[in-house]
């Protein structure tokens, strides 16, 4: 990493400015997460300012949301979900991505238009017919249908990141590689999956993101209390008539610690892995 | 044809039999039920021909619903491009706690849109909303936040931006650090002020990343769902439904599946429209390094 | 393009391979829906879990909560619903088309008869078995009204009701509760409203004309006038517009407010924040003096078998056992309303004494659901939110487009 040399008299003042900033930007940024727990810890008669830790915490709204959500069961199934998801959206993005970028003949174009047009389509404006489709092959309630669907829908996006990507290689690799006899499976595999990984990692960052925070597909597809993910089981504990927000409050929070941990834990990677896939 | 070279095109095979089971044969199925009268569950219904599109174009709540989405897809993406390229220009200098800061701004990027709806409903509610606390500690009267339309629809682009600000932020830290140290080098070797130097250098090599923040953005905030049904729900009356709301509302609460297949091709359309002419605009304006 | 058609045929065979695991796991299992959530869910889940421990059967048992409505709705498009569901009012009009008929089981024979035009087709064919019925009008907090010198026996009309209020108002309480923000609430209002306005004075009665298709704005916009003017003389609470359903339950527990236009289970909700509160329920007061007032009614929990289930004998065991006036009791108990099997002796507590007390009021049936086209509900709420904003001309706008709806719904 390159700095932009500073080497003004306004050094002084302006890390001084910093620290305001710097304050701003925390409070901004923490404070959902924090009012989040203060209510968690909280019991309903307790009706304090929500800025406000109680003196004496209660774990009763999370003892309540572990064994009415099965919140760790959620957890499980999410994971398996996500990963699924992710290992194969790597897999078939980076394939359909590799002739989109290597053969810009007209007919591509449109295949490359189509699928930017699929990023487009407002999935609630087909959802039931998607719906009825996934009766017809038995897929409610089930890993595969999820997971195909949830695939789907975040292939566009990893198609287009790919294809810039490979955009990017020079040419004259692949060509060099057809001179040496490889056919296009043989190059694809030799010479431009070893230089994927930079951009993987965005892949893998936004998609994973998007398919452990699904909420329009799998209220659809995952209908048994058996298969709820996540989201689901919090969005219960939300509604309308549900008069137990504390409760739902300490759910939210059990849903985001597993997600803020594994961020925490991998943000070295995960913040410079997008920087230096350098998304385009 | 020539068949021997097209193999290559195998490759995109599996995610185009993907695409035509998943969404090419529910969209025509949507346009099919976009000229019925479909109650959206019932076993009859009859065609109706272009009743439904023409009232779509005489439907106020259409009216409203469209301009509100105008509204968080511009909007969204006016704030998160600003504000992403201000902290990325930031968060691009060496200080202590920079890795921090970072980290915190992307941290709402984690969390589900659903439940930063319910969480905001936390700060907006008016007799035990944070912010109203704030303001009472201040001796000001407490404001009820969501009650006028045009504030709350206000409110609701600026949860969205704040969200997912993290996002624009770390594609504009990539292309900062993309740009060659040497420009600014012989910029401040050619005397060159703080400001020319962002506006001649900074910016137009940063055109590439704006593209591709820009186009997220616009795509999620035309499309924006989730945080709105968990605020607002659409309300007070129809005033901050997105087409995608309302979309929902009509195909199930009013039950006129039919009306929201139409209103939602209609959508589709636009949303494609919007997002062509924008992705032009500005590919025309990048400059190859 | 072989690859492509091998690629085509192993998804194929990969996705038979799943459906036919899933088809033969089917069998000795009931899949259960039920609509709700809190203490009504909790009943009925303890209840079918008993049922499961002595009949062998499992039954897969969900509580989707807010999107129980919209996900039923996506089911009965595809044809794929439950085996035994909840129908939350909607027996004849929404779910009938996909509900097997109940004359013939054993539990008919205790349904109420009261109950029993509600839930049959024209065909006469009885579609679920109901565990309650609504029965009420307004609740209030007989403190607040004490404290106000409100005499809740004296309120017949309209006029009487906002004379109450002013009283209410004039000791700093909130007259009227309502969290408009969840939308039902405000269909809630409406519904209660409604039938003083067009069918309850018999001599001007517009029934007739609503089941014909035939719906009078004047009339619409005179319900929402009233409104209107009770939000500009400060009746409701100030964040009516966002408030929601919690607060209005909490503002009555807590002796903050009066009036809540609300079922009656608000009354149990209500001792469960504070066992001091002193809720009850009176009747809807008439627009006319020489009109009475009425109490609402209609079906609320009832279970119906889906016509093409392919566990029906499982579904039928389970229906007759949760029937049984044991059982039944605890699941009627839990809603707060009035039972619907002849069989079943219940005191409903804090309740009772407000149902005997009005026995002999008259009660109709849900406005939106005897008297408007399904879907029609949706709008009632929006409109009456705009109402309660105070937009411009939102009286006159809003019963144009309830009227509107009105019309393109009855054409379906």
């Amino acid at each position: 990493m390159r700095d932009i040399p500073l080497k003004r008299r306004g050094v002084f003042v302006s890390s001084l400015l910093r620290i305001p900033v710097v304050l701003v930007i925390l409070a901004v940024f923490l404070s959902p997460f924090w009012i989040l727990a203060t209510i968690s810890f909280k019991p309903v008669s307790d009706v304090s300012s929500y800025w406000k830790f109680p003196s004496s915490p209660t774990f009763a709204n999370f003892a309540t949301a572990i064994s009415k959500a099965g919140i760790f069961g959620a957890i499980g199934r999410t994971a398996i979900i996500t990963v699924s998801v992710v290992v194969l959206e790597v897999v078939v993005s980076s394939f359909a991505a590799y002739p989109l970028a290597r053969k810009c003949s007209r007919f591509n174009r449109v295949v490359q238009a189509f699928i930017l047009g699929v990023m487009m389509v407002p999935p609630l404006s087909i959802l039931v017919s998607l719906y009825s489709v996934i009766v017809d092959m038995h897929g409610v309630n089930s890993y595969w249908a999820v997971i195909l669907v949830l695939l789907t829908y975040q292939l566009p996006q990893g198609i287009f990141l790919y294809t810039n990507f490979i955009r990017s290689i020079p040419r004259a690799l692949d060509e060099a590689a057809t001179i040496d006899g490889c056919g296009p499976a043989k190059t694809f595999f030799h010479i431009i999956l070893p230089q994927l990984t930079p951009v993987t990692a965005s892949v893998v960052i936004l998609s994973s993101v998007n398919c452990w925070n699904d909420f329009q597909f799998s209220r659809y597809i995952l209908q048994a209390a058996r298969m709820n993910t996540v989201t689901l089981s919090i969005s219960q504990f939300f509604s309308q008539t549900y008069i137990d927000l504390n409760t739902a409050a300490a759910c939210a929070m059990l849903a985001i610690v597993p997600v803020v941990v594994c961020f925490l834990s991998l943000q070295k990677y995960f913040i410079q892995g997008m920087i230096d896939s350098s998304v385009k | 044809m020539k068949k021997r070279i097209d193999t290559i095109n195998l490759f995109y095979v599996p995610a185009l039999v993907l695409f035509a089971l998943f969404v090419i044969y529910p969209f025509f199925k949507g346009v099919y039920l976009s000229f019925t009268n479909w109650n959206g569950y019932s076993r009859s219904f009859k065609m109706i021909g272009l009743k439904n599109y023409v009232n779509l174009f005489k439907d106020k709540n259409v009216h409203r619903a469209f301009a509100n989405t105008l509204v968080y897809g511009v909007g969204s993406t006016v704030i998160q491009n600003a504000l992403g390229v201000l902290l990325a220009v930031f968060l691009n200098k060496k200080f202590r706690g920079r890795s921090l800061v970072r980290t915190v701004i992307y941290l709402p990027v984690m969390i589900a849109p659903l439940i930063m709806g319910y969480v905001m409903y936390f700060f907006f509610n008016y007799n035990r909303g944070a912010i109203n606390d704030v303001l009472k500690l201040f001796g000001a009267a407490p404001v009820d936040w969501l009650a006028s339309g045009n504030r709350a629809v206000f409110i609701l682009t600026l949860v969205n931006s704040l969200q997912f600000v993290g996002i624009s932020m770390v594609i504009y830290l990539a292309g900062l650090q993309n740009i060659p140290s040497m420009y600014y080098e012989a910029a401040e070797i050619d005397g060159i002020g703080v400001k020319q130097r962002f506006f001649y250098i900074t910016l137009p090599l940063l055109m590439p990343a704006i593209t591709s923040s820009v186009t997220l953005n616009l795509i999620g905030g035309l499309k924006l769902f989730d945080v709105i049904s968990a605020l607002t729900g659409g309300g007070p009356g129809y005033d901050t439904h997105s087409l995608s709301t309302l979309i929902h509302k009509y195909y199930f609460g009013g039950e006129r599946a039919g009306y929201a297949s139409a209103i939602g091709l209609v959508f589709f359309v636009f949303i494609m429209f919007v997002s062509n002419i924008v992705v032009k605009a500005l590919q025309r304006r990048q400059v190859e390094l | 393009m072989k690859k492509a058609m091998v690629f085509a045929l192993v998804l194929v065979c990969c996705v038979s391979v799943f459906a036919q695991a899933q088809a033969e796991s089917g069998s000795k299992t009931i899949t259960m829906w039920v609509s709700g959530a809190g203490a009504q869910v909790d009943a009925m889940k303890a209840a079918v879990e008993a049922f499961e421990a002595q009949s062998g059967y499992t039954v897969e048992f969900s509580a989707p909560g807010e999107t129980y409505e919209e996900l039923m709705k996506t089911k009965m498009a595809a044809n794929d619903l439950p085996d035994v569901f909840d129908t939350h009012g909607w027996s004849v009009d929404r779910y009938g088309e996909y509900l097997m008929p109940v004359n013939d089981l054993d539990f008919f024979a205790n349904v109420s008869r009261q109950i029993i035009p509600t839930i049959s087709n024209d065909k006469g064919e009885a579609l679920v078995l109901p565990f309650d019925m609504d029965l009420t009008g307004i609740v209030y907090n007989e403190d607040v009204l004490a404290e106000a010198g409100v005499d809740v026996d004296s309120i017949k009309t309209w006029a009487d009701f906002e004379a109450a209020c002013e009283k209410v108002k004039a000791i700093g309480k909130t007259p009227i509760t309502l969290g408009a923000s969840n939308g039902f609430t405000v269909g809630w209002l409406y519904d209660r409203i409604a039938p003083s306005f067009y069918i309850t004075d018999e001599a001007n009665s517009k029934a007739a004309d609503l089941k014909n298709g035939i719906f009078d704005e004047a009339i619409w916009a005179s319900i929402s006038a009233m409104i209107d003017r009770w939000v500009s003389n400060g009746y409701f609470n100030a964040d009516v517009v966002t408030g929601d359903f919690v607060g209005d339950i909490t503002a009555m527990a807590t002796n903050q407010a009066a009036f809540d236009f609300i079922q009656n289970v608000a009354i149990m909700m209500a001792g469960g924040i504070n066992a001091d509160a002193h809720l009850g329920m009176m009747p809807i007061p008439s627009n006319s003096a020489s009109d009475e007032p009425t109490l609402i009614s209609g079906e609320n929990v009832a279970l119906g078998i889906w016509k093409e289930t392919k566990a029906k004998k499982g579904a039928i065991e389970l229906l007759n056992y949760l029937a049984q006036p044991e059982v039944a009791a605890t699941i009627a108990a839990a809603t707060g309303n009035v039972p619907a099997l002849t069989n079943v002796k219940l005191d409903l507590g804090a309740v009772q004494k407000y149902i005997d007390k009005h026995a002999a009021v008259e009660a109709y049936n849900y406005f939106d659901r005897d008297y408007c086209p399904s879907g029609l509900w949706d709008v009632i709420c929006a409109a009456g939110q705009e109402v309660l904003a105070q937009k411009p001309n939102a009286v006159q706008n809003t019963a144009k487009q309830v009227k509107d709806s009105f019309d393109a719904l009855y054409g379906n």
